[in-house]
């Protein structure tokens, strides 16, 4: 059972890393909590589930539409509703309750034009199990993870190794600077938005094919969150290590612990984190006048 | 001056004939989900009254007047339930049908209690909703046409303890419903009683999708049957991380299964599961009013919920009926005499001790995905 | 005309919320996501105490007024001593709300998460609008003596208001248990005008609800938040909209407000005051 539960919350974690991570690259380069993530993942849920039970296509074609829908939604979310505030200098806070808007917006615009129905994706794999010392891993788990690890990995290469990646981390550092420098901060923030809004289509797509789509699915997004906010908001790797530890974490709870309880723990972790390290783990110290 | 009393007159007539036409009517108040995760049932219930109601006006109404149905969306929560059951109350309704659910229809209760108004609700299995919990006295205005979760939990432990010879059985049900608090428990109590064990008894909270942690539980201590008394879409969550650990149990269900999307969420992981339901499309006593149904809306009915509304409004026709009366005192004391009626289901009796109806079957239904349909297997009479 | 009645009784339960994060949000300059919680414990502690033990009314709604403001500092002394960045703080309070929530829904003096049915239904129209009267006053009267002047003085300028004397960490707790006060009492009165309540009622989507009022209506106004909460709660049910679309709206207004003018409609500035002066200018 030991065994069973470290399996399955290494594959609960998985999914909060990969939703984390979109949180983190938006965080480190505009120093706010795009809560409206958790609204691109979902809709995303809902362009991969149209483009495989409307249009009947194979999964490697539904996660790249997934993508692609998601990263122009997050594109153009921050156009309408981050980038006038940017322009402005506005406090991050206000930033953090217009994302809050557009989450609740976007949210409530599926219920009333979709519906609250919930959906399935066609199954993709057989239900296969592989077996390990006696535990299950479904194939499925196994594929998720892989490909999740796979676009974080190209994403850091990407912002490790590319004369746009570069930049990306240049705007991190300081954004005025950067723009000084004769780069175009506008287009920056929109690459920054491209690439978290395709990984939260990515992200929503597994989450339907693993569980359900529906309107709240997003509400899964504020473990997410956490996960973000434990690894050091603005870090990759962060997000990544925090989205594993939550998962694990929050799946032995459940097992040893009490699993309607579970809830309790994890948003208890949050404020003492935050309280005790405001940076998380792997985050870069951050200082704002209070 | 002449003019002026004219007027006066003819809008003192225009007011005598709007009264006269207020009275002329007899309202019915109907709450129930026309939104959210239960509209699918919410629509054919409200569908099944319109049709019932038109029948029952075109051969004269009652006390000699037509019945209007006052329906409000009670979006399927319990305090939105709260609201429209006050605004029923503000329309003047007789009586009301509805909510469908046990948590709105406890929410509910107590609101109509105190305007006097019965309400008889549709598939609110839970006991609590015609027993007061504190007081465990009978509540005077509250009735129903459905079984209630002891008879259903009984019938789900019976079947797998008999029919399925199942010998260890888990459960996973939602915290947050007093639906599934309840079936859990009294399944529990049934199967334990029959010679059985319940080796683990796990809950998840309403809004969460990963069921995974208390199933890898449930899944050492390698149970026969997984009995899960939720809504068919966590049943179909709860189904599908169930077959991706390995779990073979038998999965078991409780009528708020029955819904035509079932399969469509389960996929191949929720083949094969049984569920207790309250009516069978194929059960011969409804086929007059499934044919009906058919030619009014041109698709079936979404059971159970039209059948219990349409075994409602009669009920309520033939207590005001005998009452001669709108008053609600005296239509609720009339439902309590209820013997032998006639409605859409067969015959109905209700008991005065706890206002549920005496003798009400139950049947048990088979997933088949292959044939996307649920397959009746066989069907249960109390005392059985 | 009931109806009418019971429309106005819920839009002013709704403004003594209002109002109270009006105080910590427009005056203080904190934001929070998680104020609804503190209306659950109002609304739980006084609905637990007329229902279970036959606590009169007044004093049971006290008990929900205390309970809630305690509650708060258990939240704000250590995240208001931390000085967390003030999104952090949103989003500690956040946690709080969430974790609160998950506390009473697993309960057994609250029913759990299938809520507390037949609570008697005490709140009258009176009995809000004395409330909502005396809230407001009292607001005034805070705002207006040296308390109020220290929020506004650290809402500007914290580091200024600090080396001027005034204790930060002091002000703001003041100002949120005075906040969470508000909040409680709102929900004592909402639980015994509704009769049920359960802890779903009081998430995430009500807090931004308040909040939604609060920005809408002017950050350092009260009148502004009063009558933005009013229209919140009216012209929906005025136009006979559905929750879905009024959520929707809330949500464009967020952003729109944000967006165009960050003060809110009334800016600094109360409504007796666009009396007095030309209508429609700037603070």
């Amino acid at each position: 059972m030991f065994l069973q539960t470290l399996f399955t919350g290494l594959s609960v974690g998985g999914i909060y890393a990969l939703m984390a991570v979109g949180y983190s690259l938006i965080f480190s380069i505009l120093n706010f909590s795009n809560f409206a993530h958790g609204s691109v993942i979902m809709l995303g849920a809902y362009m991969g589930l149209g483009l495989a039970s409307k249009f009947g296509l194979k999964l490697g074609f539904v996660v790249a539409g997934a993508m692609a829908g998601g990263g122009l939604l997050a594109v153009l979310n921050e156009r309408l509703a981050y980038r006038k505030l940017r322009h402005r200098n506005a406090p991050s806070l206000y930033l953090m309750i217009s994302a809050m808007g557009c989450s609740v917006f976007l949210e409530n615009m599926v219920y009333v034009t979709i519906g609250s129905r919930f959906y399935a994706f066609p199954e993709f794999f057989t239900r296969r199990v592989v077996t390990f010392l006696g535990s299950s891993v479904s194939v499925m788990d196994l594929f998720a993870l892989a490909f999740s690890l796979l676009a974080i990995g190209a994403l850091g290469l990407f912002l490790a190794r590319s004369r746009t990646g570069i930049a990306v981390r240049a705007g991190v550092c300081d954004m005025t600077m950067c723009s000084l420098m004769g780069v175009d901060t506008d287009r920056l923030v929109a690459l920054v938005f491209l690439l978290a809004g395709a990984l939260g289509g990515l992200a929503g797509t597994f989450m339907g094919v693993r569980y359900l789509v529906y309107p709240t699915m997003g509400w899964i997004t504020n473990k997410a969150y956490i996960a973000a906010v434990i690894g050091g908001l603005g870090s990759l790797l962060g997000a990544i290590v925090g989205g594993v530890i939550l998962g694990v974490v929050e799946t032995f709870i459940s097992a040893y612990v009490s699993s309607v309880l579970r809830d309790v723990f994890s948003f208890t972790i949050l404020v003492a984190l935050l309280v005790c390290m405001p940076n998380g783990l792997f985050g870069k110290s951050m200082e704002e006048r209070v | 001056m002449m003019r002026r009393a004219l007027a006066v007159l003819s809008c003192i007539a225009l007011l005598a004939t709007a009264a006269q036409a207020a009275e002329d009517v007899i309202k019915v108040g109907h709450t129930v989900s026309l939104t959210g995760g239960a509209s699918m049932w919410g629509q054919s219930e409200k569908n099944a009254l319109e049709l019932l109601i038109g029948k029952i006006n075109k051969d004269g109404g009652v006390l000699g007047k037509k019945i209007v149905l006052v329906s409000y969306d009670n979006r399927n929560d319990p305090v939105e339930s709260v609201n429209v059951a006050r605004r029923l109350v503000n329309d003047g309704v007789v009586a009301v049908i509805g909510p469908a659910q046990s948590g709105n229809s406890i929410a509910t209760a107590p609101i109509l209690e105190r305007a006097k108004i019965p309400m008889i609700v549709t598939t609110a299995t839970n006991p609590y909703v015609t027993i007061d919990k504190d007081t465990g006295k009978v509540r005077p205005f509250a009735f129903r046409p459905c079984f209630i979760d002891p008879f259903q939990g009984t019938v789900a432990a019976q079947f797998a303890y008999t029919d399925l010879g199942a010998k260890k059985a888990a459960v996973l049900y939602d915290v947050g419903s007093d639906y599934g608090q309840w079936l859990a428990k009294y399944f529990e109590e049934a199967f334990t009683a029959k010679g059985g064990e319940v080796v683990a008894k796990e809950a998840f909270r309403s809004e969460e999708l990963d069921y995974r942690a208390q199933l890898g539980k449930i899944k050492g201590l390698s149970p026969d049957v997984l009995f899960l008394p939720t809504t068919q879409k966590e049943a179909a969550m709860a189904a599908r991380q169930a077959r991706d650990l390995g779990i073979t149990a038998t999965l078991l269900g409780t009528d708020n299964w029955g819904s035509p999307d079932l399969i469509d969420l389960g996929g191949s992981a929720i083949d094969g599961g049984y569920f207790v339901n309250l009516t069978d499309l194929s059960d011969p006593d409804i086929q007059g009013f499934v044919a009906e149904y058919r030619a009014a809306y041109g698709e079936d009915p979404v059971l159970p919920n039209p059948v219990m509304a349409g075994d409602a409004i009669y009920m309520l026709v033939d207590a005001i009926k005998r009452a001669g009366s709108t008053d609600g005192t005296a239509i609720a004391k009339a439902l309590e005499e209820t013997r032998d009626l006639p409605v859409v289901s067969g015959k109905i009796t209700v008991n005065p001790e706890d206002h549920n109806p005496l003798n009400k079957p139950a049947v048990i239904q088979k997933v088949d995905t292959k044939a996307h349909a649920f397959v009746f297997v066989k069907k249960y009479e109390p005392g059985d | 005309m009931s109806y009418i009645l019971s429309i106005t009784t819920l839009a002013c339960i709704n403004m003594i919320a209002v109002l109270g994060l009006a105080i910590f949000t427009g005056f203080t300059g904190l934001f929070s996501f998680g104020h609804a919680a503190f209306m659950g414990i109002g609304a739980y502690v006084s609905a637990i105490l007329t229902y279970y033990y036959g606590v009169p009314f007044p004093l049971a709604l006290a008990c929900g007024v205390a309970a809630s403001s305690a509650a708060s500092l258990i939240i704000g002394i250590p995240t208001l001593r931390a000085r967390l960045r003030s999104d952090y703080f949103a989003i500690a309070i956040l946690g709080f709300g969430e974790a609160l929530r998950v506390i009473l829904e697993n309960l057994s003096i609250t029913n759990g998460a299938r809520g507390l049915p037949g609570i008697a239904p005490y709140t009258t129209l009176p009995v809000v609008v004395l409330c909502l009267g005396l809230c407001v006053i009292v607001a005034r009267n805070f705002l207006q003596s040296r308390y109020g002047a220290a929020c506004i003085a650290v809402r500007e300028d914290p580091v200024a208001a600090e080396m001027s004397g005034i204790h930060l960490f002091r002000t703001r707790l003041l100002s949120l248990a005075l906040s969470a006060a508000y909040c409680g009492l709102s929900g004592g009165l909402l639980a015994h005008y509704l009769s049920f309540i359960q802890p779903v009622m009081f998430t995430l989507v009500q807090s931004t609800q308040i909040l939604a009022a609060v920005i809408a209506g002017g950050l350092g106004s009260i009148s502004g938040p009063l009558v933005a909460s009013f229209l919140f709660i009216a012209l929906p049910e005025a136009l006979r909209v559905a929750q879905m679309w009024r959520l929707v709206a809330y949500g464009l207004i967020l952003v729109l407000i944000m967006l165009f003018r960050p003060q809110g409609l009334l800016g600094h500035q109360e409504i007796s005051r666009l009396f007095k002066r030309p209508a429609g200018e700037d603070h």
